[in-house]
């Protein structure tokens, strides 16, 4: 790699390069009711060049760790960035970031890659049967299952070099119920950089559990009135709320899209109960890492603090047209792609009130306890599908409601947060932005005095 | 550069690795090589900021061992021993694994149709001056339109795909085809007023762009979204354009007629082929020969060839599309719809270009055939739709209301709410402007009553 970097700077005159490698080996299942459809195994190494020439950048990635195809690929970086800088009117700079050595090693008591094909099968086809057992009306159980665990490799022309054990284990399950003619769905994921360790406390009856009564509760679910309404949101529907609503907003990049976050920062967009983090630094979460993908230390960034907006997520792109350091969140999904401004682990910062407290004051309302989607726009329009809801009737949860979801405008639905529990619980995730990221987000329970709600047809 | 691989180079290999799997236990085993080299230029808030060139290539092998699966995939292909250690990793996860009592054997040799359209040397043999050029217009076109408007992210990037597979059974097959692509993403700004992004793009096998137009429309469309009025919460009609059509039809209906979905009992449709459901206006077939189509191919990801299967005619349900896997279930031949992620993933069952065929009016007269609609360009949150029973609750956006023909004022967080088997019923009008967006060719089309949630 080393040679690379020289390379490139005395054959080229590139002043910044950074050179990223990975060796990653991936354990995934496809599990259909009991079925295994089959058990699957990758190894994915390969390297990704990134030049900045007169203000441009130059990208190339090929699956090799041979020099030979790798000088190619240098080349090519070096002749996209010519070709892009052409035109370019504001040359890109980065934000100034002081060099690191460092070699982190993963420290899982259950390592995935030592833990067998066979022990893998028999956890998930323990959740599959769990979920098939559940109820008679459960008609179909779909499990994916991926482990990756690896190494990455980062250096730039600034002198860092950071070496980075990389591990993860994550399962999807689904789980369809029918009566008559109603058809229902849940789904559940798992997701942690700890280790296989993960499912002693999610363990398969835990998940297959949670996963199959929803789908059975749902089916006595009625449909929900569209409209205005006050509502409680759970912690899971909170984190995909701060995540989609408010988080990709505040990623700088978006922001300087035009995101409407752009010139309100300073400033209230927000009730004061509203805290708002990312943090990378969540021991074992699943959006955690020590050094992002151009080799800034991953922090915990205070976004919005007390309704006031003041921070952003940045790379060390946008970090310089703000004036302020990297946060980073520049992360790539591997090695073929370049890494971009994403979210780590989002959540809303606890308060003082019990569940309780929030139900008691609402006559009726809906009470948003899981999501199933959910997705955001620049202009601060959001929506989120629910799979889990329910009425809430003088003060107390009632009967369940299927297939809602709640939309509204970012920034006046975090103005009408008038309550914020004291729980707090993180949910792990995948988001996408072109490029796949694992994250998790969440927060305590809280209450907002009005969301729109979708209703049935 | 790293050149592309050549045809006699891959199906050596492929046999190889094929005939190494027998050689060490496997009783049925299959090999798929997967190259794609892609070039992209890249814009970024209204200037071109970056340009990648990427290589990607590998090979994924299914082995059978008493009638359990595994499967390994490397992208390391340089030496034959790389080759040959994923193949033993394949035989280790069939072993490790259950046996499925349900196999009934990998594909058997057919012979594959030619399709036309897929591969334009053209596009292999274009400069990245030539792509920064195309990028250029499609900005320059973009400011033209409107001053208020900043696009956002754009691309034009062109690619070079080869597909090869061989398996036990006499199968072999090598396909290779070109992709282009530019699109472009805008917002409009104008005292402190923010525009939904708006997007438009082209995507096509040959060198057959048009930025200028991407850069216009995307422009248009996001300036017109500026002003916006609130609108009542009421049954309406509403004429979705083939972004918004796609967007709802992929999370719900393309999943309901998948023959895995079917035989699970996760499809609304099991038990109606024979049966109306959808307007009989709506003639679908799903087309993986369509000339020019973005996902035809000669083979689909298990070397069955490509066909074109009638799924709906004048609203009767006619078939769902299968692989071998889930036709052999049923006595049934393949339909050619396995489809992989490369060489990363074992197949699945997708649609190739599901094709709803046309009707005779012009956009503006499926505008004017109603006094007042909802014109949707693109709704937001069709993922969270109920990916089984297909009810959605999404906001429209951008949208617009039309009265009398006219466009009279976009809207802003508009929901709309169904079920996407309701939708397909109650379609009452089809547009002639049909165009290929994801796994859909499709017109803009006129449905009857569906609920708007005003604001």
């Amino acid at each position: 790699m080393a040679n690379i970097v020289k390379l490139a700077e005395e054959k080229f005159g590139v002043k910044h390069i950074e050179v990223r490698a990975q060796k990653l080996l991936k354990t995934m299942l496809t599990v259909k009711e009991e079925r295994v459809e089959a058990a699957k195994e990758g190894i994915e190494n390969g390297i990704a060049i990134r030049v900045l020439f007169n203000g441009a950048w130059g990208f190339a990635s090929i699956g090799t760790l041979k020099t030979e195809p790798i000088i190619k690929a240098l080349t090519d970086a070096c002749t996209m960035a010519r070709v892009a800088s052409s035109s370019i009117k504001n040359p890109i700079k980065l934000a100034k970031h002081k060099a690191s050595e460092d070699k982190v090693v993963a420290k899982a008591r259950k390592n995935p890659a030592h833990i067998s094909i066979e022990e893998k099968i028999s956890t998930m086809t323990t959740i599959a049967r769990t979920v098939l057992m559940f109820d008679r009306r459960i008609k179909g159980c779909t499990i994916d299952y991926l482990d990756s665990v690896g190494t990455t490799y980062f250096m730039n022309s600034e002198g860092s070099y950071i070496e980075q054990d990389k591990l993860y284990v994550w399962a999807k399950i689904t789980a369809t119920a029918k009566e008559g003619d109603v058809i229902t769905f849940s789904r559940e994921e798992v997701g942690s950089t700890v280790g296989y360790e993960i499912f002693d406390s999610e363990t398969p009856e835990l998940i297959g559990d949670r996963t199959a009564k929803r789908a059975i509760d749902q089916l006595r679910a009625k449909p929900p009135k569209g409209g205005k309404f006050e509502a409680v949101l759970g912690p899971n529907v909170v984190g995909v709320f701060v995540h989609e609503a408010f988080g990709h907003l505040a990623e700088a990049d978006l922001a300087l899209s035009g995101s409407i976050i752009m010139d309100k920062i300073g400033k209230k967009i927000a009730s004061d109960h509203v805290t708002i983090y990312d943090d990378g630094t969540v021991e074992g979460a699943f959006g955690s890492f020590k050094y992002d993908d151009e080799g800034v230390p991953a922090q915990k960034t205070l976004l919005i603090k007390d309704g006031v907006i003041v921070g952003l997520m940045h790379n060390r792109e946008t970090a310089s047209k703000f004036k302020v350091e990297s946060t980073g969140n520049a992360r790539a999904e591997n090695y073929r792609v370049e890494p971009i401004i994403r979210m780590r682990n989002t959540y809303m910062a606890p308060r003082d009130y019990t569940l309780e407290e929030m139900l008691e004051d609402v006559r009726f309302g809906y009470y948003f306890k899981s999501f199933r989607g959910g997705q955001a726009n620049l202009d601060g329009t959001f929506q989120v599908g629910i799979q889990e809801a329910y009425e809430i009737v003088n003060g107390e949860i009632g009967e369940p409601v299927r297939n809602a979801s709640i939309s509204g405008n970012t920034l006046e639905t975090l103005h009408k947060v008038d309550a914020v529990g004291k729980d707090f619980e993180l949910w792990p995730g995948r988001c996408g932005k072109g490029q796949t990221a694992f994250v998790c987000d969440g927060g305590p329970h809280i209450r907002v005095k009005e969301v729109i709600v979708g209703g049935s047809a | 550069m790293v050149e592309a691989p050549k045809e006699e180079d891959v199906l050596s290999l492929a046999e190889y690795v094929v005939d190494f799997a027998l050689k060490n236990g496997a009783e049925e085993a299959e090999a798929f090589i997967h190259y794609s080299f892609t070039r992209t230029v890249s814009i970024e808030r209204g200037q071109i900021t970056k340009s990648a060139s990427i290589i990607d290539q590998g090979i994924g092998i299914r082995a059978l061992i008493r009638n359990a699966l595994g499967f390994a995939y490397t992208n390391i292909l340089e030496e034959r021993e790389d080759a040959k250690a994923a193949v033993l990793k394949a035989l280790k996860s069939a072993r490790s694994s259950l046996p499925d009592k349900y196999w009934q054997g990998l594909p058997s040799k057919k012979s594959f149709k030619d399709v036309a359209g897929i591969f334009d040397q053209k596009v292999l043999n274009l400069s990245s001056e030539e792509l920064v050029k195309a990028a250029s217009a499609m900005l320059k076109s973009a400011k033209k339109t409107d001053k208020r408007v900043l696009p956002v992210e754009g691309s034009v990037g062109a690619a070079h795909i080869c597909n090869a597979i061989v398996n036990s059974h006499g199968v072999s097959g090598f396909d290779q085809g070109t992709m282009v692509e530019c699109s472009l993403a805008i917002v409009a700004r104008e005292k402190g007023n923010v525009s939904p992004i708006c997007f438009e793009f082209n995507m096509e096998r040959s060198y057959n762009l048009n930025p200028e137009w991407v850069g216009h429309e995307a422009a248009k469309l996001a300036a017109a979204s500026l002003k916006t009025k609130h609108i009542e919460t009421e049954p309406m009609k509403v004429i979705l354009t083939q972004f918004a059509l796609q967007q709802l039809l992929t999370y719900t209906m393309l999943n309901a007629i998948k023959a895995d979905y079917v035989q699970r009992n996760q499809s609304a449709l099991q038990g109606k082929v024979g049966e109306k459901v959808a307007s009989e206006i709506i003639t679908a077939y799903d087309d993986g020969l369509m000339d020019g189509g973005i996902h035809t191919w000669r083979f689909d990801g298990e070397g069955a060839p490509r066909q074109k299967t009638p799924i709906i005619e004048k609203g009767i349900l006619r078939s769902f599309i299968y692989d071998n896997y889930t036709a052999k279930k049923e006595g049934k031949e393949s339909t050619g719809n396995s489809t992989r992620a490369g060489y990363l993933s074992t197949p699945t069952i997708e649609p190739t270009n599901f094709h709803i065929m046309p009707g005779s009016a012009s956009p503006e007269e499926l505008m004017g055939s109603v006094e007042e609609a909802l014109l949707v360009y693109s709704v937001q949150g069709a993922h969270s739709s109920n990916p089984v029973s297909g009810e959605f609750s999404v906001v429209a956006t951008p949208a617009f209301k039309v009265k009398n023909g006219k466009v009279e004022h976009a809207t802003r967080g508009v929901m709309l709410v169904g079920s996407i088997f309701e939708v397909m019923k109650n379609v009452t009008a089809l547009a002639n402007n049909e165009r290929k967006v994801g796994q859909i060719v499709a017109p803009w089309v006129l449905i009857e009553n569906i609920k708007v949630v005003g604001r």
